[in-house]
């Protein structure tokens, strides 16, 4: 139980144990905690002021699978307000093995220098210069770094994009294969690293001072339950092996909840091309591999990898919200393009979401027409070139929005939607307008409640209080350094019995439901609510763009209905 | 009654032979219901089945009109 904490202007390392207010927290409820005590609400996020908090779970570096979550937090550049944004990959599990709790980067690098953060087998940090690796992306970076401290390594790392402080930069984790295919997408917390000064912290894999297990025999015991509930559960049992989380094509276009055409339309023409039925066929076809094990100690497998026509690796886990951002916003319904447009992010090292909505929001504006896939391409490779336009795009859709004049821009808090329009699924719009991350499908997605008749996506009845709820379960559940595919679980009641009780005799407490998810959750999002009010924001943030309000989406031509004084009642928590 | 039926996910490996393009047609009787649908095709709720038929969710007790086209999927919690 150890913090690391950088000071990138002294170029110094402090090594401490976990002072007693932040114990018990991991993950997002500690970057949560920290933030909120350590970063002056109204700073600079790109300045000395601001902490990057890189936190594994509290069951990181154990022997629960799917745990390899690492959390990212810090004031962010998008949004204004507090951001956690979380990775799978392998670097979870590495800080984990080695007893840290989180690596803290704080003040500035003098003079734009940049340098790398090496933590060693041992556990020892040290700051070596990265000068070499200026503006290198980022596979090829990962490629350099294994061959330079060897294959068991883990990083997280910042493209050119990040070395530019663009608001939707990303940090990109490396996957099992050592490809930086995994990425803290979101709230441009890549330009927070980038101004910090560092390109990338390298952690070798291997540790054995992981923090001890409170009760190892029930830890053992009720890890052997939850597992096979997951492998018997028929999403991450057998949908997300086979489809990944691309199956929501489908099921969201035939709900008529799919935004596309900048969130013109909720039905996309041509959606059954770039349904995850379509991407398995083809890239069973050409010889990829349409299950893969992207994550340290993964039992799902929901990753896969997408090649070109002569079976060459294009990118790495094309997902839903990527399909959905660069295929169905910019109406480009070829899975070629998107996947290379896929790859283009993560090598520049900028969120996809918010890059295809940045896309999608500028050929709205009629820069491009939609379906061009030749100006999307080359619109993402101006970000990677540095270029005046680049910049507009890589700063995400407000920033396009602006550019142009133009008011259909489908973020809330400055960060895009996501796949889910809120006209359509009203149960996400709370979501998206209420959450402390801006809009987020991950901090609740009602998506699940939806498809099995709980919740019904067109109506604003139980909405709000699924939506809270959801908000609440996530924001524990993130904590632990979980996968969301192997959380789905957890909901099960058997299941999330198994679950509180691994997850107690890690931390040698006894949690019932009362305690896990709910007071956790609640704790987290209180720190979280309390630092964006105290950076300004009110409940005049909690809404969507008007847009949502005024104009139906068709085919079922309804608009976002649910008030402003119900959506204020989110959070009476 | 006869209902046209596409499936997704991992559902059309339970239908030998079957082409997505086409999906399938069966063969249902009069007034039958969306749980008459899904055991025909010895697809059961616990599997997480969702159905939909003109842009909506059905429910397990919902009536099929005739000469419809309806989905059948896996449920999925989140992306």
């Amino acid at each position: 139980m150890k913090l690391i904490r950088v000071n990138m202007g002294s170029k110094t390392i402090a090594v401490e144990d976990v002072p007693k207010d932040y114990s018990g927290l991991g993950g997002r409820g500690l970057t949560a905690f920290m933030i909120n005590a350590e970063v002056p609400p109204k700073c600079d996020p790109l300045g000395p002021d601001n902490k990057l908090v890189i936190a594994p779970g509290l069951l990181s570096g154990t022997s629960l699978p799917n745990t390899s979550r690492i959390s990212i937090g810090a004031k962010s550049p998008l949004t204004g307000g507090i951001k956690e944004s979380n990775a799978g990959g392998t670097v979870a599990a590495a800080l984990g093995r080695l007893g840290i709790t989180a690596v803290v980067i704080e003040g500035q690098a003098a003079n734009s220098e940049l340098s790398l953060l090496r933590i060693d087998q041992a556990g020892e940090a040290s700051l070596v210069a990265a000068e070499n690796y200026k503006e290198m992306r980022t596979y090829a970076f990962l490629e350099k770094m294994l061959e330079v401290y060897g294959k068991k390594n883990s990083v997280l790392c910042i493209g050119p994009a990040g070395e530019y402080r663009l608001s939707a930069a990303s940090i990109q984790s490396s996957d099992a294969d050592g490809r930086p295919c995994r990425a803290a997408g979101r709230g441009g917390l890549g330009a927070v690293m980038g101004a910090k000064g560092l390109k990338a912290l390298v952690v070798e894999q291997g540790g054995n001072s992981a923090d001890a297990i409170a009760d190892p025999d029930v830890f053992k015991e009720a890890t052997k339950a939850f597992t096979k509930a997951v492998k018997a559960h028929p999403e991450p049992g057998q949908l997300m092996p086979n489809l990944g989380t691309a199956a929501l094509v489908a099921p969201l276009n035939s709900m008529g909840a799919f935004p596309c055409f900048n969130a013109r339309k909720g039905v996309m023409d041509g959606w059954e091309k770039i349904s995850g039925e379509a991407m398995a066929e083809l890239i069973k076809e050409r010889g990829g591999k349409t299950t893969h094990m992207g994550c340290a100690q993964c039992i799902v497998h929901c990753s896969n990898e997408f090649v070109d026509k002569d079976g060459k690796y294009v990118t790495g886990a094309l997902e839903y919200e990527t399909i959905w951002a660069m295929g169905g916003m910019t109406g480009i319904d070829d899975l070629d393009t998107i996947a290379r447009l896929d790859y283009l992010c993560d090598n520049i090292g900028v969120d996809t979401m918010s890059t295809g909505v940045a896309v999608a929001v500028a050929m709205d504006a009629g820069y491009k027409e939609f379906g061009d896939r030749a100006a999307a391409i080359e619109m993402v490779e101006e970000i990677g070139k540095g270029t005046e336009f680049g910049k507009i795009l890589g700063n995400g859709p407000a920033a396009v929005g602006k550019h142009f004049n133009h008011d259909r821009v489908p973020v809330v808090k400055g960060q895009a939607i996501a796949g889910y329009d809120p006209r359509a699924m009203l149960g996400n719009g709370v979501t998206f307008a209420t959450s402390p991350m801006g809009a987020d499908h991950t901090a609740g997605n009602v998506i699940g409640l939806c498809l099995q008749g709980k919740l019904d996506p067109l109506q604003a009845e139980g909405a709000v209080e699924i939506s809270r709820n959801l908000q609440i379960a996530m924001a524990a559940f993130d904590c632990t350094g979980q996968c969301f595919m192997a959380t789905v679980a957890a909901f099960d009641p058997e299941p999330g019995e198994a679950f509180r009780k691994l997850l107690s005799a890690k931390l040698g407490t006894q949690l019932g439901p009362e305690d896990f998810p709910g007071a956790m959750g609640v704790r987290v999002l209180k720190a979280e609510r309390e630092f964006n009010k105290k950076a300004g924001f009110t409940n005049q943030d909690d809404r969507l763009p008007k847009f949502f309000y005024e104009e139906p989406l068709p085919p079922h031509n309804t608009v976002f209905t649910i008030s402003d004084e119900e959506i204020d009642r989110t959070f009476d928590l | 009654m006869k209902v046209r039926v596409k499936l997704y996910g991992m559902l059309s490996l339970r239908v030998p032979g079957y082409h997505h393009s086409q999906g399938i047609e069966i063969e249902l009787p009069e007034a039958a219901t969306v749980k008459d649908l899904l055991d025909h095709l010895k697809i059961s709720e616990s599997q997480g089945a969702v159905v939909t038929i003109d842009g909506r969710i059905q429910k397990a007790g919902d009536k099929i009109p005739e000469g419809v086209h309806a989905r059948v999927f896996q449920s999925v919690g989140g992306g």
